[in-house]
């Protein structure tokens, strides 16, 4: 390799391939479906709450709160690696450059959030407030600065401090960057300018103590592993993500559910899926989630349409990826050579997300009891359910 | 009476064969050793004999039967332990237990008592309710021993049984096997360690690239090599040299 830039681009570009190819699966997938609903459900109901919105409503602050909250959240993407520790030693002092890239990399990455939840408060400032489009938009060319001044902080003070006791930075920040964004929005610009001089020489402070530094490797590596695992369990809501085993919990209250499973040789197979389905946090937190989504949506959205459609989506996601986790043949397993029928782990998964599946329509409906309609919904999940099971295809290999 | 027969059995993971027309048998009441260098085959071997690979050529017969004839009882007549212990990280070690008596079909009672005294032979009477992820290395070999030696089956297929475990582990390993071998069982064990293959094996095959280089009792194979009065150890040295010199 012939500088650290080059260094930093190929592990950018291999970093971006390993995120669009598990973002393909996110954004195909039918969580994506369920979230526009999601958003174009709460998008209506704050554009009807706007219309009835009081003057005296604390726009200003509730804005700065939020996008303060998320300036403080500035953690670095360094794309370190554990071996970097031994490899990129005698390049110390080339390494400045090589974070440069970082930082451009993670400011860009994050500032679309930020951007994005204040625009979405735009509508609600200008309900409340008197600010001029100008005085609007020169507030996220601030909000713009602030990132950058977060970025280049955080990062500093994981350096200098070596990862130790980063809560007060982030309190810091946070402080100043609410009282920033909370001046702007109400015209207090000497006290803009005076936080950002502040913020500055906070980030200057810091900087000094960094060159007198060694590169705390460990800790980087560490934020990086986490920030990837992070990645890799969201995306394996979507896809398989290899190599990632998922935890386990005992979940000794639900033990009861296991004496429906006689002792007998055909139902060997039903005795250790209902164990694997009930104790893998990834299986049960998944039927979890998606249950709590259902059962909000019937719960809080007035229109038995959509609490259909919902229903029925999240029905079909539960089975196909519960079906999907439960049925593929990853690595070898002992069960592989047990002298029982093939066919009968398949029939044993059946039986499982039947069972589960008739417990969400249960919950559901009983969100939903307020609606003339309520079984409706219910009927809807089992049906789903029980179809997808049917009509999609077994991932699993013959032996 | 022979329980396993491999008949010119040729196969691999792909088209190109790791075994090549290999032909052995175990009778009733054997311990057969298989050895050989890392590469040999001899993984390939015991993968084509439980059945998770099926032989391009040639015929693996068990208590009679092709797995193809008769899956159930192919299946029933052996328990596997691998060379690296495969649990599941969702049961403890009593639910293993209980899964492998009921998908060999045997009855609560009879779990009761051999589990009961494997559990006192392997020292793992406390653990019953552990999950596998508080067990080291050694302990969750004994989960797959426990289990392979709760089904009683006609063979035992054992893969490099004595890394990982401790000196009494692996004394109660051989004392179970010397049991299960006078009540008629036969074992196939692979394993590096020589001295002990030599001292309890009752016929050894020594695997080379894929083929069967030698099989028989000691003395058989000091006979094949040339070599009176060398050890397993001479000999398998031996056999690395020839392959040296090729």
């Amino acid at each position: 390799m012939n500088s650290l830039q080059e260094v930093w681009s190929k592990r950018f570009n291999h970093y971006m391939l390993e995120v669009q190819k598990y973002m393909r699966f996110v954004f195909t997938g039918h969580i994506a479906l369920v979230l526009v609903f999601v958003i174009g459900a709460v998008g209506y109901q704050y554009s009807e709450w706007l219309k009835v919105v009081a003057n005296t409503f604390p726009a200003e602050w509730l804005v700065a709160i939020i996008v303060g909250f998320l300036l403080a959240l500035s953690r670095p993407v360094t794309l370190l690696r554990d071996p970097d520790q031994v490899y990129l030693l005698p390049l110390e002092s080339k390494m400045p450059a090589y974070f440069r890239s970082a930082l451009r990399w993670t400011f860009w990455s994050q500032i679309g959030l930020v951007a994005i939840i204040y625009i979405v408060g735009i509508p609600l400032l200008k309900a409340v407030t008197e600010l001029t489009p100008q005085q609007i938009w020169l507030s996220l060319a601030i909000i713009i600065i602030l990132k950058y001044l977060n970025v280049h902080i955080e990062f500093n003070y994981r350096y200098a401090n070596r990862g130790a006791s980063l809560i007060i930075d982030r309190i810091t920040r946070g402080l100043l960057s609410i009282l920033t964004v909370q001046s702007a929005l109400t015209e207090g610009y000497s006290y803009v300018v005076i936080f950002i001089i502040l913020l500055f020489v906070y980030n200057r402070t810091l900087a000094k103590r960094v060159k007198v530094q060694p590169i705390p490797y460990e800790h980087f590596v560490k934020v990086e592993q986490n920030r990837m695992m992070a990645f890799y369990r969201f995306a394996n809501y979507f896809t398989d993500v290899p190599h990632l085993h998922g935890s386990i919990r005992r979940r000794g209250w639900l033990n009861f559910i296991y004496s429906i499973v006689p002792y007998s040789q055909k139902s060997a197979q039903s005795y250790l899926v209902y164990r694997t389905f009930i104790r893998t946090d990834d299986h049960f937190y998944l039927w979890v989630r998606l249950t709590v989504i259902s059962g909000l949506i019937a719960l809080f959205v007035n229109m038995p349409v959509v609490t259909w459609v919902v229903a029925a989506a999240l029905a079909f996601a539960t089975t196909i990826q519960l079906k999907y986790a439960l049925l593929s043949s990853g690595d070898f397993r002992m069960d592989r050579l047990y002298p029982v029928e093939p066919a009968q782990r398949k029939n044993a998964v059946r039986k499982v997300l039947r069972l589960f599946v008739v417990i969400q329509a249960i919950i559901v409906m009983l969100c939903d009891i307020g609606q003339p309609m309520f079984f409706v919904t219910g009927i809807i999940i089992i049906v789903i359910g029980e179809f997808t099971f049917q009509m999609t295809k077994d991932p699993s290999i013959e032996y | 009476m022979t329980v396993l027969q491999l008949t010119d059995v040729t196969g691999g993971y792909t088209r190109k064969p790791v075994i090549k027309e290999l032909s052995f048998t175990i009778g009733e009441g054997e311990l057969v050793g298989l050895i050989g260098l890392n590469g040999a085959g001899k993984s390939t071997t015991i993968k084509h004999i439980i059945g998770t690979l099926m032989p391009q050529k040639g015929e693996i017969r068990l208590n009679g039967v092709t797995l193809n004839e008769d899956l159930d009882k192919y299946r029933s007549s052996f328990s596997y332990i691998p060379e690296t212990p495969v649990l599941y990280d969702e049961l403890t070690l009593k639910e293993h237990l209980e899964l492998t008596a009921m998908a060999y079909g045997i009855d609560e009672h009879t779990l009761a008592s051999r589990s009961q005294s494997l559990l006192k032979e392997f020292r793992m009477e406390k653990r019953l309710n552990w999950f596998p992820s508080h067990f080291s290395k050694g302990m969750r070999q004994k989960v797959m021993i426990m289990c392979a030696f709760l089904v009683n089956p006609q063979l035992y297929i054992i893969d490099e049984p004595f890394v990982g475990l401790d000196p009494l582990g692996i004394q109660s390993l051989l004392d179970q096997m010397d049991e299960k071998k006078r009540d008629g069982a036969s074992i196939l064990m692979s394993t590096h360690i020589l001295s002990t293959a030599e001292k309890h094996c009752d016929r050894i095959i020594l695997l080379h690239e894929g083929q069967v280089r030698a099989q028989g009792t000691m003395n058989d194979l000091r006979r094949a090599f040339q070599m009176p009065n060398a050890t397993l150890d001479d000999l398998y040295i031996a056999m690395t040299k020839e392959q040296d010199n090729e």
